[in-house]
């Protein structure tokens, strides 16, 4: 009697004691330190990357290139940025950035004066260097310290190359691009040209428009109605290319034309692979981000200085059709 | 030994001790908790201050430009300052997580109050234009703060996220670890306290029942305890009374056994000599007489009627003397010598006696009237049937601590049955003409005398007579004898 009583008292405290116990130490586990305070800020470089272009496929292999090389060098970055374009949040980054007096700005360049307002005066005043990456600002209106990422003019001249093989020495040529004609923009435009000057037979026909969808098919049709025997276009802008093609699609066979554009639009891979683009020139994103991180920290270490005031090329191959089916 | 009473302090001492422990870890957790609730709040609210005061300090810095006076100025430095303590307030929230961010914030604050000054600067050298446009981008970075204010508390809310998650889920664990500390314990407790009152009430229960029996009178069973309390001492205590309870009863029994035999033995003695003063009724008389016919024999020329008279005076003296006193061996010598002397006279030649008699052990204490009824007995049963008549033969010797008295006659020996009748002390019908005193008498006199059994034996053979030996010891073991029968 009393050992039975004993007995089962026993079991039961035992079992209750089992559970006390997990219970106990999943109490234990369950305690979550705070994140550790540091009591001064980190001693490395504080690198700001700002696009406009947040987001997008080029811009993300950009910022990952840069952050792996920031990892590298152990240096801080941080990607900024507008999604689709939104100018004025991306010059208030920007400014942001400079009255947060990063150490290094690396930045998508914008051929505006508010921009050059800001990096000329503000960003001098504090004393930030800027790198332009993948568009680039002249020197003289950015005071930046170099520009890395592909040679546009190089980029165009690529085109027109492939322009004339596929299309041969006579036709009508009709460059698009916006109408904001930022400096890259202009630069593809004067690579392009360079190229099909020599062949007089070849008429190019450059067309401004705004990047806003209805604008881009308005102008679009406004110069195949020109030049209705036109051959081959040439989208300066990778952003116009999308709603020129589907605009071109609609009147008639997108197959007699050469189409031709650039690679920074995440529409653009799409085109190519559906056979609607002929060529488009690749540019090299992670590379731009890595070697615009690793020439800041040069700069910052003061091991290159100064940098290279014509920029630093990145790779661009030619991409066809074939290459990506 | 652990006592009941410290039994009880342990079981309050331990029932504290848990309670305290639990006290003490509750009381804990719960100040880490609020620690940790403060520490939280406490970011959130400097956070909030920077964005209040560097609202306040542009506010400050457009009624100052608006209406210069010192006046505003000064409080435009205060807002200032409270900026700046705001800004070193926030410095110490810095962790991995927010580095980048909390970086910049205070770079901003810089700027903010880098740019107001600017501004106060060109008001002072009456540079308006360039003044409001400062005043502009102070207001800028003062809405760069407040969204930068609004980043970092996102920032904070990603890194601590996991931190909140584990104190609300370590809440929920307390909850559960609280019901399952209670449970255990109650049972815990349950099965001390069983086990405590058992060991009490256990002992006991056993003391009852022992208690019980003795009650019944019953001092036979040993009492028991298994326990190591007072209960214990209670029951050792408890078990000793039992054992001189017991010891007491059976002392007790063995001394009414011995009054109840003394008593026997007073009324055989009184029997003895009722006896004979039944056989002589006026000895004094008798005495006289016997004397007086001595001397006239004597007188006459009948001296060996004349001693014959004077041993059957002197036997019959004897006789009527107080046979309860103890006398030594030579009386008895003594006294059997005139009895032979007076049987002799009676059986002429058929009776023959042979002592042989170590003298140094004559005085050895035996009772009163034990060697003649033996010899009287031998006399009897051997000399008085026969013919021819008879030796009886006495020797006494030393043996050691003992004397050995040895009557020996050459008659027709005595049956197996009587021998143990006279060692079982039964009183054999009293023949008319012994002295008055049966063997069976002396038998139970001696060893009462002497409190030993093997005090005598007999010998016997058919046709070959009887041998009667006395193992007396030298000394007496007690004097019980001597006490009651004085008493008597």
């Amino acid at each position: 009697m009393h050992k039975t009583i004993s007995l089962a008292l026993g079991t039961i405290c035992a079992v209750f004691l089992f559970f006390t116990m997990i219970s106990a130490i999943r109490f234990v586990q369950s305690a979550w330190q705070p994140p550790e305070l540091q009591n001064r800020a980190e001693d490395r470089y504080r690198l700001v990357l700002i696009t406009q272009d947040l987001g997008t496929p080029f811009w993300n292999k950009v910022g990952e290139g840069a952050q792996a090389q920031a990892d590298k060098l152990g240096a801080n970055l941080e990607v900024w940025g507008t999604y689709g374009e939104d100018r004025e949040d991306f010059l208030k980054q920007l400014e942001i950035a400079i009255d947060s007096k990063v150490d290094g700005i690396i930045v998508q360049g914008m051929d505006e004066d508010e921009f050059d307002n800001l990096t000329k005066v503000k960003a001098a005043f504090y004393g930030i260097p800027i790198i332009t990456v993948a568009s680039d600002v002249p020197m003289s209106d950015s005071m930046r310290k170099t520009y890395v990422g592909s040679d546009v003019f190089a980029a165009g001249r690529m085109i027109a190359e492939r322009l004339v093989k596929d299309m041969g020495r006579t036709g009508t040529v009709v460059l698009m691009g916006d109408s904001r004609e930022e400096y890259d923009q202009h630069q593809r435009v004067l690579g392009v040209r360079s190229v099909l000057g020599a062949y007089p037979n070849i008429h190019v026909e450059y067309v401004t428009t705004s990047n806003e969808e209805q604008q881009i098919a308005a102008a679009t049709q406004d110069v195949m109605n020109r030049f209705p025997d036109v051959n081959a276009f040439i989208s300066v802008d990778a952003n116009l290319t999308t709603a020129m093609v589907q605009e071109i699609g609609r009147r008639s066979q997108i197959e007699p034309y050469d189409l031709y554009s650039f690679d920074d639009n995440p529409g653009i891979l799409q085109l190519l692979r559906q056979g609607k683009l002929d060529a488009v020139v690749e540019q090299a994103p992670e590379e731009m981000g890595r070697l615009g991180v690793q020439l800041m920290t040069q700069w910052l270490d003061g091991k290159t200085v100064p940098l290279d005031p014509e920029g630093y090329p990145t790779p661009i191959r030619l991409l066809k059709t074939e290459d990506v089916q | 030994m652990i006592g009941i009473q410290r039994k009880i302090w342990t079981l309050t001492a331990l029932v504290m001790f848990i309670m305290a422990a639990i006290w003490i870890m509750l009381t804990y957790y719960n100040q880490k908790t609020q620690d940790q609730y403060n520490d939280i709040l406490q970011r959130y609210l400097r956070m909030n201050e920077v964005t209040s005061s560097s609202k306040q300090t542009v506010n400050a810095l457009n009624i100052y430009l608006l209406t210069p006076t010192e006046g505003n100025l000064s409080s435009l430095r205060r807002s200032e300052e409270q900026l700046r303590s705001a800004q070193s307030s926030i410095g110490m929230l810095r962790n991995g997580g927010n580095d980048f961010a909390l970086t910049s914030y205070m770079n901003l604050i810089d700027s903010l109050i880098e740019t107001t000054d600017r501004s106060v600067l060109f008001k002072s050298e009456q540079e308006n234009e360039d003044s409001s446009r400062a005043f502009a981008e102070a207001s800028r970075i003062s809405g760069y703060i407040s969204e930068m204010t609004l980043q970092l508390l996102d920032i904070e809310l990603n890194t601590y996220q996991q931190f909140y998650r584990s104190i609300i889920e370590q809440a929920e664990e307390l909850k559960k670890l609280g019901i399952w500390i209670l449970l255990a314990i109650t049972f815990g407790l349950l099965l001390f306290t069983y086990w405590f009152s058992l060991s009490i009430t256990r002992p006991v229960q056993h003391l009852t029942k022992a208690a019980q029996e003795l009650a019944k009178g019953n001092f036979e069973r040993q009492i028991v305890v298994n326990s190591s309390d007072e209960i214990f001492f209670l029951a050792t205590t408890f078990e000793r009374m039992r054992v001189n309870i017991n010891n007491l009863i059976l002392e007790i029994r063995e001394k009414a056994r011995l009054e109840s035999e003394l008593q026997q033995n007073r009324l055989l003695l009184q029997e003895s000599q009722l006896r004979s003063l039944q056989s002589q009724i006026n000895p004094h008389f008798l005495f006289n007489i016997l004397d007086t016919l001595s001397k006239k024999a004597f007188l006459e020329g009948a001296e060996e009627t004349s001693d014959l008279l004077v041993s059957v005076a002197g036997l019959l003296r004897y006789n009527l003397k107080r046979l309860d006193r103890a006398v030594t061996l030579y009386d008895e010598v003594r006294v059997m010598r005139q009895y032979m002397e007076i049987q002799s006279a009676r059986f002429t030649e058929r009776l023959t006696l042979i002592t042989e008699i170590d003298e140094r052990c004559l005085s050895t204490p035996v009772p009163g009237l034990t060697l003649q009824p033996i010899v009287e007995n031998a006399v009897t049963h051997a000399i008085e049937p026969s013919e021819d008549g008879g030796t009886i033969r006495v020797t006494i010797t030393d043996a050691g601590d003992r004397v050995t008295v040895e009557i020996a006659d050459d008659g027709p020996g005595m049956s197996e049955e009587k021998i143990r009748g006279i060692l079982e002390e039964q009183e054999t019908q009293s023949e008319s003409h012994s002295t008055g005193i049966g063997f069976g008498n002396v038998v139970r006199r001696l060893r009462l005398f002497y409190g030993v059994s093997d005090v005598i034996e007999i010998e016997s053979e058919e046709g070959l007579g009887v041998r009667v030996r006395l193992q007396l010891p030298k000394t007496r073991r007690n004097d019980t004898y001597d006490q009651t029968a004085h008493r008597g």
